[in-house]
């Protein structure tokens, strides 16, 4: 590692705000499975690292009824798969948790990073798009809540400025008769990064929301896709046929891990096998 | 529990296989365990001198290029710098069959990930960004990127080809190409044999390059003494003797000069073999003044810089008559080296005469070259080419038998090599051989094969979404060795009757130790607890092993440990003799004792030998009991150039594979259910280990069929050098179920009747599952690897052939 | 290399020396043992076990949480520690492969890995012994999906991974047939 850097841990937020107003290269540091990567890499050149995990607000993990769940900066991975709140509310988030990575990157491994290191491929983005996460931010100059979706800008790229952290993420609650799952395609079963992977849900009105990951330059949230399928209601037919027709919703590329054309071929797949599943268990 | 309780632990052997032996056959725990499970073993990767420096390398980033200008001095001005070395500081020529490599790249880069230029410095960080200091201004060239170019031979990767030393007589540069080696075999009149055909069927099979992944990256220390020749090496190195030849060779020094010592070794499979690191290093200690510098591999140097598997392209046309006779057989085999063919060419030679398949075949002809291009050079890789030519023959057989309309599994049968037949190169088939046949229809019985599945049952279990299927593939290989190799061993008892033995081969996890421990126990008649073998092999004290590759020492090292204890037991009688004041021929040995074969009581115990014999007034004879063993190959020759004809193999290790796998019609996932896999391996030294052998190669076998390879760009420049995107399999990979299944028809000069199992095991396992994977679709695959993309895709296309 | 000339030496010797250099002091227990040391922040935790402590059971054999070979204990999580700053440990407790077994007897999950051949070469078997070691603390009696779940992080090339898992589910009897006793 070139990279020369010293070490900030601090015990409060605030002081954690005025290190990244006051020194822009400081890159920050709760899990560090992906930081240390670029570290080793050579990709970032840090001056300044600050470790966030002393800092209690950062490691809320609560849940509301009827309001919804807050995740923390430095709540890690497996948390989230023992978690029963997650299981019971979110299940897509508990399926995309649970295949992420391994169990000792899961160890260190957290949510937030997840979406901070914002990869197209990253698998939580889909499960939390499609409970309309919320990305609590926060700088010396205040506090800012944006919706996840509009928080990837591109490739390894957010919203996130230089001067800012991600406090928590928020899913509101999903209420009653509502259900979820993620489905990923992979090179083999052992940990792997997605081919294509793809949450669905079915909200408690019925109405179906469609998240995808490694098809574009971020995850996205089919909202066009969830439009046209509910005019037409879920039925075994539609599905097929939104199946078919998610291709026309996503642009995938062919690089080292899977062709174009697979891509598009598996983001149908895990689609129609996703809501299929959650038909089954309604039925 | 304590080591040797552990042994007496009931251990269920796999099969209930049982030995009539009372050490060798038995599942002894091995040797070196209690050191690997308490993080005591210690590897080259683990290693301090006093005084070591750290080296770090620098890579081409292009495939073919010229270096127009390096320039140090940032580098060389760094605090803590050593030495910095680059291509024009050195000309020393690398390698074994072929000297087509330079320790650094001096003029001109072949391919990505070469070295270019290397630090040495007081600190890993130091050399790190020195490293990052030095400036390479390259004029990029257009690559050669593939075979097709190579064989157009518009651009030479090696314009001197004509030049290159290498082993003549054996190995045969074309000049004006980039064939490092055209080898060729031929048996009776192929032309007569097609023109006698009902059917004759031409395909081509490829594969990609595919890595060994060690765990162990390649790692080593070298002092070079600046006052003397005098090279001292603490590597990786799975072959201690070849590399000292090897650095003598580069060097220019005496064999003797060269220092090599070899601690436990993190996984090799055919990667650490010959030389690699110790050139360069070397080069970097005597610039820093014979300081020991070590250097050790990142995961994306050992993808990027060290040598891989070679990609390989098989074109087959076989004849057949109606009733499936196999009348003749015309292979071409071109293999992918890369930049360098040290290793690879022996590869390349290797396959006219093991590249036919395990067949009966009056009118064969095989033809393999080795084609430099610019990308990462080739080496050995578990199997020396077998899994790549059986991928081609084994896949052909199959479709054979599709468009003959006959059992794969009769057909198979009908051809196969049966005593009084011979090879491509001309040796006769024996008893001793072993049994192809044996293995083929153990497995088939095993997966509980009926024949293939009708089209109907097909389309039933399509709507399923998941289809099974069963299929099967023959694996045979010998190592692969010049005929002359030879090894060695000693045996010496110190004075409480313990062996201590030294080999010269490495155990890298195959357990060689322990097998030549239980041998020593089995011919000295002492406990296992009584052997030690010791674990660094060091070429200044331990005997010579030509390498430890080819899967052969158990099979040479075996029959060296024989005859060492064949002469420590004369020794003993003959100073018991005198002790017992009987002739020698009265006596024999049990229990650490020799005693009188009439009166047993008459005896005197190994130890009160060990050191020499004392008689109760204090006079001695005798003296300390050392014995050595030698196993020089028995019967080889090389191949005739034209025709291949000789005798290349010192046992031959037949075996089948049969697997049960299961397709999803839709992502293309292949989930392996269940692999049979039966070797007629003689005999069973130690089952625990064959065992570990069959599983272990399965399981890369799994890696080379559906998960692994190299991916370049349109550049030639490898886009996957790293876990995140060269997998190799995990635990949650594992086939369901793998049963091992051992065959024991001896071969009458091994050891016991033992043949090697080591690479054999990962053999074929792409052939059985491209052959399950027709069972299962009703399309045939011709190119590795089988992954979810491939498969689906070619579901996909509608198409029966997938190239 | 670097020109230093004698002037400046003197000069130096006479110079007055205020460190404002980049050092950390660590504290953390190892195997039971307190440990203090000055270390640089960008120091691997995986470096420090090795480079300072000598503890060279844990490997690198990828450097970016791949492979599992560098795995170690940390407040009772398996983790990677090449990914881990070592100042990230100031105050936890780290197992490492050299902390397993006690008074130079095997634990029974070595005691297992021996006995079921759970090993080739050696070099991914610290790593594998501690994601065992956390997996069966964590949970003792885990399903064959749940041992695939805590070892598939750990790579092994040579033994095809069956010997392992054999091994951390006859360990996982043992353990608590053991507990049951005491």
């Amino acid at each position: 590692m070139l990279s020369q850097f010293d070490y900030v841990k601090p015990l409060v937020l605030d002081e954690a705000l005025d290190v990244l107003s006051r020194d822009t290269d400081t890159y920050i540091l709760a899990g560090g499975t992906d930081l240390l990567i670029m570290l080793r890499h050579e990709l970032i050149n840090a001056r300044h690292i600050l470790d966030i995990k002393a800092i209690p607000e950062l490691k809320v993990f609560s849940y509301v009824e009827g309001k919804g769940l807050e995740i923390g900066a430095n709540v890690v991975v497996n948390k989230l798969i023992e978690s029963e709140v997650v299981r019971d509310n979110y299940k897509a988030l508990h399926d995309a948790a649970s295949c992420l990575a391994s169990y000792q990157l899961r160890n260190r491994a957290t949510l937030v990073g997840n979406i901070c290191n914002a990869s197209p491929g990253a698998d939580l983005p889909p499960a939390l798009l499609i409970y309309n996460a919320t990305v609590k931010i926060a700088s010396k100059d205040g506090v800012r809540t944006v919706p996840l979706k509009e928080f990837f800008t591109g490739v390894k790229k957010t919203q996130l400025t230089k001067h800012e952290l991600v406090v928590s993420v928020f899913l509101p609650e999903p209420g009653q008769d509502d259900d979820s799952c993620y489905l990923r395609q992979t090179r083999l079963k052992g940990h792997d990064l997605s081919t294509v992977g793809v949450a669905c849900r079915i909200d408690k009105n019925g109405k179906a929301c469609i998240g995808i990951n490694a098809v574009a330059i971020t995850p996205l949230r089919l909202t066009a896709l969830e439009d046209e399928l509910n005019a037409k209601g879920i039925t075994e037919e539609s599905i097929l046929w939104a199946a078919d027709e998610i291709k026309n919703h996503i642009r995938p590329i062919s690089d080292v891990r899977s062709s174009k054309e697979y891509r598009l071929h598996m983001a149908g797949v895990l689609f129609k096998r996703c809501m299929m599943q959650l038909m089954d268990k309604e039925a | 529990m304590t080591h040797s309780e552990l042994d007496q632990c009931t251990y269920q052997a796999h099969g209930n296989y049982e030995s009539s032996y009372k050490h060798v056959g038995q599942p002894y725990v091995r040797k070196d365990a209690l050191e690997k499970v308490t993080g005591q073993a210690r590897y080259a990767f683990d290693l301090e001198m006093p005084g070591m420096l750290y080296a770090k390398t620098l890579h081409s980033p292009h495939a073919r290029a010229k270096i127009v200008r390096i320039d140090k001095s940032k580098a060389e001005a760094l605090l803590g710098v050593k030495a910095v070395v680059c291509g024009e500081d050195c000309d020393t020529r690398v390698g074994l069959y072929m000297q087509d490599k330079l320790a650094i790249a001096t003029c001109e880069t072949r391919y990505q990930g070469e070295v270019v230029a290397a630090v040495a410095a007081t600190t890993e960080a130091i050399a790190e960004r020195a490293v990052s200091l030095i400036e390479v201004e390259y004029e990029v060239l257009e690559p050669v990127r593939n075979l097709d170019d190579a064989l157009a031979a518009k651009i030479l990767v090696h314009e001197n080809i004509a030049e290159i030393k290498h082993v003549e007589g054996v190995f045969f540069p074309q000049p004006e190409s980039n064939i490092a080696s055209l080898n060729r075999s031929l048996k009776g009149d192929p032309d007569a044999g097609f023109a006698d055909a009902d059917l004759v069927l031409e395909n081509k099979f490829t594969l990609p390059a595919v890595a060994h992944v060690p765990l162990e990256t390649h790692v080593a220390i070298v002092a070079a003494d600046p006052f003397t020749d005098r090279i001292r090496i603490w590597s990786s190195a799975q072959s201690p003797f070849a590399l000292r030849q090897l650095m003598a060779w580069s060097f220019n020094v005496k064999e003797s000069d060269i220092e090599v010592h070899v601690p436990y070794v993190g996984g090799a499979f055919g990667g650490k073999a010959g030389i690699h690191l110790e050139p360069l290093i070397a080069i970097l200690s005597r610039a820093s003044g014979g300081a020991p510098v070590k250097l050790r591999m990142t995961r994306e140097q050992e993808f990027n810089y060290l040598p891989t598997r070679a990609g390989m392209r098989g074109k087959i046309k076989t004849g057949v008559k109606k009733d499936g006779t196999i009348v003749a057989s015309d292979i071409v085999y071109d293999w992918d080296s890369g930049a360098y063919a040290d290793y690879g060419v022996n590869v390349g030679k290797t396959a006219v005469y093991g590249g036919l398949g395990p067949y009966d075949i009056d009118n064969a002809a095989i033809v393999s070259n080795t084609v430099y291009t610019n990308k990462v050079f080739s080496t050995a890789y578990r199997g020396f080419g077998h899994l790549e030519t059986l991928w081609t023959v084994e896949r052909q057989m199959d479709i054979l038998s599709q468009k003959l309309g006959i059992d794969p599994y009769e057909f198979r049968m009908k051809n196969i090599l049966r005593p009084g037949a011979t090879t491509i190169s001309g040796e006769l088939v024996t008893e001793s051989t072993g049994s192809p046949s044996d293995c083929l229809s153990a497995v088939v019985k095993e997966i509980g094969w009926t024949g293939r599945k009708s089209e109907e049952d097909r389309k039933r279990e399509w709507k399923t979404g998941k289809i099974r299927g069963k299929g099967f593939a023959m694996i045979q290989k010998a190592p692969a060795m010049p005929p002359s190799t030879a090894t060695a061993v000693i045996l010496q008892m110190a004075g409480d009757g313990h062996i201590k033995m030294m080999i010269g081969a490495i155990d890298y996890g195959q357990g060689a130790l322990t097998a030549m421990a239980q041998i020593v126990a089995q011919e000295l008649d002492i406990p296992m607890e009584m052997v030690e073998v010791v674990t660094e092999t060091n070429t200044q004290t331990n005997p010579y092993d030509w390498n430890t590759v080819a899967s052969k020492y158990t099979f040479m090292g075996g029959n060296a440990t024989i005859q060492a204890c064949g002469k420590m037991l004369d020794q003993m009688k003959d100073i018991a003799g005198q002790a017992l004041h009987c002739a020698p021929e009265f006596l024999t040995h049990g229990g650490g004792y020799i005693y009188n074969v009439h009166r047993p009581d008459r005896r005197v115990a190994y130890k009160d030998m060990s050191l020499g014999y004392a008689y109760p007034d204090g006079n001695g004879i005798g003296g300390p009991l050392i014995a050595h063993g030698i196993c020089m190959a028995d019967g080889l020759t090389n191949l005739d150039p034209k025709t291949g004809a000789g005798s290349p193999a010192l046992a031959w290790t037949f075996g089948a594979h049969a697997v049960d796998i299961e397709v999803d019609v839709e992502s293309g996932n292949i989930t392996v259910l269940k692999v049979a896999s039966a070797f007629d391996i003689g005999q069973v030294i130690n089952e625990r280990m064959v065992y570990g052998q069959v599983v272990g190669g399965v399981m890369q076998g799994i890696g080379s069929a559906i998960l692994e390879g190299y991916k370049f760009s349109p550049d030639n420049v490898l886009m996957n050098p790293s876990f995140t995107d060269n997998k190799i399999p995990t635990m949650k990979d594992m086939p369901v179920e793998v049963v091992p299944i051992y065959i024991e028809n001896p071969q009458l000069n091994g050891p016991y009747g033992a043949r090697g199992v080591a690479e054999h095991t990962m053999i074929s396992i792409p052939s059985a599952i491209g052959n399950a994977l027709y069972d299962a679709l009703g399309i045939n695959y011709y190119h590795l690897p089988l992954t979810p993309e491939n498969v689906a895709l070619g579901i996909i296309s509608g198409e029966k052939d997938i190239y | 290399m670097t020109n230093i000339d004698d002037k400046d030496m003197c000069a130096m010797e006479a110079a007055h020396i205020n460190s404002k250099n980049r050092q950390v002091l660590l504290t953390c227990r190892v195997n039971g043992q307190v440990v203090v040391e000055e270390i640089d922040p960008t120091m691997l935790l995986l470096h420090f076990l090795r480079d300072r402590l000598k503890l060279f059971g844990a490997k690198e054999a990828c450097g970016e949480g791949e492979c599992g070979a560098c795995t170690v204990i940390l407040n009772g999580e398996a983790v990677t520690s090449c990914l881990i700053l070592a100042i990230e440990a100031q105050g936890s407790e780290i197992t490492t492969v050299e902390g397993l077994s006690k008074n130079g007897e095997l634990s029974i999950l070595q005691q297992q890995f021996v006995f079921e051949d759970a090993l080739q070469c050696g070099f991914c078997t610290p790593g594998m012994l501690m994601s065992a070691r956390a997996l069966l603390d964590r949970n003792p009696d885990p399903t064959d999906e749940e041992i695939m779940e805590g070892m598939a992080g750990n790579l092994c090339r040579c033994t095809g991974y069956q010997q392992i898992f054999n091994a951390v589910k006859c360990a996982a009897r043992l353990e608590r047939e053991e507990l049951n006793r005491s």
